[in-house]
């Protein structure tokens, strides 16, 4: 049995810092009764890598399709108090824009934003969870191992407090140079607390509502291992779902549709009021 | 759509009455536990106190609220960023709104539905309303149980005085703003909140404002190092700083920042801070500075527009603002026992439970010395662990019960001696009371998992 924990005097004291967030949002043609969806990207990422090819392609299918910038990332503010932004406050930032929506979204995380999807989830009552990539549920050190083995230098660099340097061969593994490095230099800066809090967490809590939760998995992650991704869909009690030739950013990936076509028919089976 | 009450008691949906802050928690937390629920709300919109200008709407044109965002909204549905720590009570009622429609709760919530008869059917198995609906129609339903969430914060509590008096007399229940006060004289008597904003804007706005007051109050301003004052309260009560050492810290703060307010003609305070529901008033004491307020002891008598007070002075008004509270009442159940009233007040566990029956709940009858929403979800969510408990042991619901009757009189007030008044009867320690409803929850959450 998961505890309940309704007495949080420090966390009435000391509420997030409020920010301005960045929103993108696509939406359907014509109200089409379908439930929104709130997009959260990962590590260093910022909403508009959901706006490359997702969120056009789920409000065609009828979905209003919104994206999140964490603070300090993206077109979101909050840039100067990055260094101390943890990711109690990113899972405050995707409740603040969950519940401004009209209705309870589904959330879907990507890698570290899988990870804060997976927090939000036991503070608020979301319609489902979709956890893409995402950084495991109980620790991170599986991912730390994989990006040591990788690129021990951005290991120790993350270590030592600064943005852990990415490769395009880490993120993606079908597409062309020039995309790659297109994608490359859109990223941001990350905060040294939520890296280190990546590492080194505790399980969530248990969905409120019972939300259902969906795990997906890149087959060529070199981020996060196939096992972290098994062990966070135990934790759900579900079957990760991977996709071969995927590496760790679906979304931005060549054959981005087949990942998000197979969520969206997920999401469309969901009963669509939490009971 | 939930199914209307089946006249024969064998229904399985809940009903809520009030649609207000607690009643919307109530009808979200039993929805997201699986439960059918129907809402009974006699005005036309959601909100309750903060829907101004409705039925049972006690708030004023200028009111914010008095504890800041964090300890008010629910936890599950945080107030926007944008909002000030203290929002107006126009963002409160948008706040309910929201709630009801984001969670999608109006299609469960009858408006217009005034419940006027409340009595138990088949041995308590279920129970019978009679609601009118706005045309004046009567109509009985019977549900699998009852929430009762209409508030304690309406029913006007007058005080008694001899003698006459010749002007206008009001509760603060008829005041919606300063225009009534323009050119006039003003007694206001009451040093609750609604007392001392209702001095505030009388210095404001009336040629003259006097505000009795029968005894001396601690005014806590609403920020204090630079955070909202009861963020500071939480951050020592999270570093767990004892209660003795936070209420010399407070008066010590107040001594170096507000002052000896006995300079202006204030009593002394006959009790130590926290041991009154608290003030959060910062204009209070700028306007006695200022000479605004001329600040009065409690009143023995009227004459005509002449008014004596305790200490024998004398002075004439046009207007008399009783801001003397609210007491609860719950005049529509027929046998007010079921809920252990004493001929004074409510005898419930934890505020919630009666140990008579269970299928009968109480939401929302608690004055805490914080916000209100949050307290309220955690009522409803421990309300609706309790049924779910019911259906899956009902043993440990009798045991619980049995709990409840033994503790029917705790209170939590975290070892507080609060003023005897009868705006205490269900006045409590924020910590302590959400520490207690913590425990309620995930005992009855055990007994439901191991059955
Ligand atoms: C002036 C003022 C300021 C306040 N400021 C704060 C503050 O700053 N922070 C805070 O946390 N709290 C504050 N409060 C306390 C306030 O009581 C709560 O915030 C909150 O409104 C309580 O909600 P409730 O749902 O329990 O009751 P209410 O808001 O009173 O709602 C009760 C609902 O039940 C309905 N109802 C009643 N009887 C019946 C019936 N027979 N049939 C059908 N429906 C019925 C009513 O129409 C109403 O909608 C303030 C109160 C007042 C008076
Ligand atoms: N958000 C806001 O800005 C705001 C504004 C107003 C109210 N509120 C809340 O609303 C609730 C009700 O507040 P309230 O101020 O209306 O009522 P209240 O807290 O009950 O205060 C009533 C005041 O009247 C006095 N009083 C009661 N009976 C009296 C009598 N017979 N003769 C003389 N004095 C008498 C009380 O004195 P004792 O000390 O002796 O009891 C007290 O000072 C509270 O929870 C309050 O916090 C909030």
């Amino acid at each position: 049995m998961h505890k309940v924990r309704a007495y949080r005097p420090l966390e009435w004291a000391l509420p997030p810092r409020p920010v301005e967030r960045e929103v993108i949002s696509r939406l359907p043609d014509t109200e089409t009764g379908r439930p929104p969806l709130l997009f959260v990207h990962g590590m260093r990422h910022a909403a508009a890598c959901f706006d490359e090819h997702w969120l056009r392609h789920a409000a065609e299918r009828g979905f209003p399709a919104h994206a999140v910038s964490l603070r300090g990332h993206g077109g979101s503010g909050g840039r100067d108090l990055l260094r101390r932004a943890t990711l109690r406050d990113y899972v405050h930032d995707v409740i603040q824009t969950a519940v401004a929506l009209p209705r309870q979204p589904v959330l879907i995380g990507h890698s570290m934003g899988g990870l804060v999807v997976a927090m939000a989830l036991a503070r608020y009552p979301a319609l489902g969870g979709v956890l893409v990539a995402p950084v495991a549920v109980d620790h991170g050190l599986g991912s730390a191992l994989a990006l040591g083995r990788h690129g021990p230098l951005a290991l120790l660099r993350g270590l030592a407090g600064r943005t852990v340097p990415l490769r395009p061969e880490w993120l993606f593994a079908q597409l062309d140079g020039d995309t790659a490095t297109r994608h490359m230099a859109g990223l941001g800066d990350e905060s040294p607390l939520a890296q280190y809090q990546m590492i080194l967490h505790g399980p969530p809590g248990r969905p409120l509502g019972g939300a259902p939760v969906l795990v997906v998995g890149a087959g060529e992650d070199r981020l996060v291992p196939a096992g972290d991704v098994r062990r966070t869909a135990r934790y759900y009690g579900t079957e990760p779902v991977f996709h071969r030739g995927f590496g760790h950013d679906l979304m931005l990936e060549t054959r981005w549709r087949e990942p998000l076509d197979q969520i969206l028919s997920w999401v469309a089976e969901l009963p669509q009021v939490t009971r | 759509m939930a199914e209307r009450g089946d006249p024969t008691g064998r229904t399985a949906t809940y009903c809520v009455i009030g649609a207000g802050s607690s009643g919307l928690a109530a009808v979200k937390n039993l929805r997201q536990y699986g439960f059918d629920v129907e809402c009974l709300e006699r005005a036309e919109d959601v909100g309750g106190n903060w829907n101004f200008g409705g039925p049972t709407s006690r708030v004023y044109a200028s009111t914010h609220v008095i504890s800041s965002k964090p300890f008010t909204q629910y936890p599950d549905f945080p107030m926007p960023d944008r909002w000030p720590d203290y929002p107006h009570h126009s963002q409160l009622h948008a706040y309910f709104r929201r709630y009801a429609e984001h969670f999608d709760l109006l299609r469960h919530i009858r408006f217009g539905h005034e419940v006027v008869d409340l009595r138990p059917v088949d041995g308590a198995a279920a129970w019978q309303v009679t609601v009118r609906t706005a045309d004046g129609v009567e109509e009985t339903r019977h549900y699998a149980g009852v929430v009762i969430a209409n508030g304690h914060n309406w029913q006007p509590k007058w005080p008694r005085y001899d003698g006459e008096f010749a002007g206008e007399l009001l509760h603060s229940m008829h005041y919606k703003g300063p225009d009534v006060l323009r050119g006039k004289r003003v007694l206001v008597v009451g040093g609750g909140n609604t007392g001392c904003d209702v001095a505030v804007e009388a210095a404001q706005h009336a040629d003259r404002a006097l505000h009795s007051t029968r005894r001396g109050y601690w005014y806590v301003p609403k920020f204090t190092f630079g955070r909202a004052s009861d963020q500071v309260n939480d951050l020592l009560i999270g570093l767990r700083v004892p209660r003795r050492l936070r209420q010399w810290l407070f008066r010590a703060t107040l001594r170096a920042t507000v002052g000896d307010l006995t300079r202006f003609g204030l009593p002394e305070p006959d009790h130590d801070i926290l041991e009154t529901h608290p003030i959060v008033n910062s204009l209070l004491v700028y306007h006695l500075g200022h000479g605004d307020i001329t600040p009065k002891p409690d009143v023995r008598r009227f004459d005509g527009y002449r008014v004596t007070f305790a200490d024998g002075s004398e002075d004439e008004v046009d207007m008399v603002l009783c801001c003397t509270g609210y007491l609860a009442t719950v005049d529509f159940l027929a046998d007010p026992q079921r809920l252990n009233w004493d001929g004074d007040r409510f005898h419930l566990y934890q505020h919630v439970f009666t140990p008579r029956h269970d299928n009968l709940f109480v939401a929302g009858l608690i004055q805490p010395d914080s916000g209100q929403f949050t307290i309220a979800h955690w009522q409803t969510v421990a309300i609706a662990e309790f049924l779910r408990a019911r259906e899956r042991a009902p043993h440990a619901v009798r045991e619980f019960l049995e709990t409840a009757r033994r503790k029917l009189d705790h209170r939590y007030t975290a070892g507080v001696d609060y003023a005897d008044t009868t705006r205490h009867y269900y006045e409590i320690a924020h910590h302590d009371y959400v520490r207690g409803l913590e425990r309620t929850i995930n005992r009855l959450r055990r007994a439901a998992c191991t059955r």
